[in-house]
């Protein structure tokens, strides 16, 4: 995906064909948002824009797979919103984050440590942050978090094995030994 | 294999990008490596603990805005939106604006449920997902003896289907929902033109309540407590039709 230049406005048949290669594709891009921006606000205003974006660069899309394409115009989006507004959200956010909802299915137990990962996760520096969610919770291979990324496979790599440690590090002093059932190093 | 380049490759045999000759030199390598071996293990439980976290979906509300935009961008040139649709238009972003500030504020004060005017926000997102969206429910019918089975296995409870078809409010189908985290069940009711969503849930403690029907942000908002169940009832149908919407909901549940 070299630059992209924007093309005239979309036709009703490229939306519909947009509609159909890119909108099953939301869920996943405001999961990613949710983790780039840590807010759900913020996500939501960062995922419409950038499926506005993606429509706008629709027609540089050739049948790739469409998930990565489009959770690399979020990310750029994002960092396009960032340099804009200047600083993150502030952290707050996130930890008052309530835990999960009155599902009985999920025990007290298990439902904090559900918070304290996450908190743990937003806590990560963004490089950390966003490799770990396209890996793990957007099950990307190494190829396309590098194209999302735009960065070498090598690079991939020793980034992620970093943020996989940092992570270890930070749920170790926030979980108990049961719970995050990690060795120690 | 020394412990260097088996270190290296712990990262790469977990996620599966090694070939499979690779592997089974680490494979061999790691037998003698018990730092590699805790390395590999404690990569393993984080990405157990990452993919254990709840998937947020798309809020229904975000989902309405795109396809909003989608259908101006898709709308022929030579068609300009009357005033009338421009009117519509603020309206509608106005709405839309105050809604995210009102969930988002949800969000961040704590729990949504309980609260009598925070929980209609996902209530109405909700609606949102069924008026506008194509994809307007789960299960299609207007047989509650398909509607009902298909909750079956997908939610934690067996909610109550009518088709109320005879006195003016066809069943369409149902759908899921998650509001405040928790899956719930959404019936989806036509009145002429018009769709009605009713969500529920079985209820705590507490007797019966007459439906408090309200209006709001253009919409009717009906809520109630009947027969073990939570409702929560949204539409763009008229209050009255609203009242009797939910004493037909009632009587159905009490015969």
């Amino acid at each position: 995906m070299a630059r992209m230049s924007e093309a005239p406005k979309p036709d009703s048949g490229t939306v519909e064909r947009f509609r159909v290669v890119m909108l099953p594709h939301l869920d996943a891009a405001y999961g990613f948002a949710r983790w780039l921006t840590r807010d759900p606000v913020s996500a939501q205003d960062l995922a419409q824009e950038a499926m506005l974006r993606a429509l706008r660069y629709f027609h540089a899309f050739r049948g790739e797979e469409a998930k990565p394409w489009l959770l690399r115009i979020v990310r750029n989006t994002w960092i396009d919103q960032r340099a804009k507004q200047g600083n993150d959200q502030p952290l707050e956010v996130v930890e008052n984050r309530p835990a999960e909802g009155p599902d009985p299915e999920q025990s007290a137990q298990a439902g904090e440590r559900r918070r304290q990962v996450a908190i743990a996760l937003a806590a990560l520096p963004a490089e950390m942050r966003e490799i770990l969610v396209l890996r793990e919770i957007q099950d990307l291979p190494y190829k396309r978090i590098a194209a999302v990324l735009d960065l070498p496979i090598g690079t991939v790599m020793s980034r992620l094995s970093r943020a996989r440690e940092r992570m270890a590090a930070e749920l170790r002093g926030r979980l108990g030994r049961r719970e995050h059932g990690l060795p120690d190093l | 294999m020394d412990c260097p380049t088996c270190e290296a490759m712990v990262d790469a045999y977990l996620d599966g990008e090694l070939t499979a000759t690779e592997s089974a030199d680490f494979e061999r390598a790691l037998a003698g490596c018990p730092e590699c071996r805790k390395r590999l293990d404690s990569a393993r439980a984080i990405g157990g603990l990452l993919r254990d976290l709840p998937a947020e979906p798309a809020p229904d509300l975000l989902r309405a805005r795109i396809e909003r935009e989608l259908r101006d961008i898709a709308r022929p040139s030579g068609a300009r939106p009357s005033d009338a649709g421009w009117a519509e238009r603020l309206r509608w972003m106005a709405m839309a604006a105050s809604l995210i500030v009102a969930v988002g504020i949800g969000w961040a004060g704590g729990v949504l449920t309980g609260r009598e005017r925070g929980d209609s926000d996902p209530l109405i997102a909700s609606y949102l997902r069924v008026a506008m969206a194509e994809h307007t429910v789960d299960v299609a019918s207007s047989d509650r003896h398909t509607v009902k089975p298909w909750y079956a296995g997908r939610i934690d409870y067996s909610p109550p289907v009518y088709d109320l078809t005879a006195i003016g409010f066809p069943l369409i189908g149902g759908r899921l929902d998650v509001i405040a985290g928790r899956k719930v069940a959404v019936l989806v009711y036509g009145r002429n033109q018009h769709k009605l969503a009713v969500s529920l849930w079985p209820a705590g403690a507490g007797a019966d309540t007459a439906a408090r029907v309200t209006q709001r942000d253009g919409f009717t908002l009906g809520e109630w407590r009947h027969g073990g169940f939570e409702w929560r009832a949204v539409s763009d149908v008229s209050p009255s039709e609203m009242t009797s919407f939910a004493a037909a909901l009632d009587r159905a549940v009490d015969d």
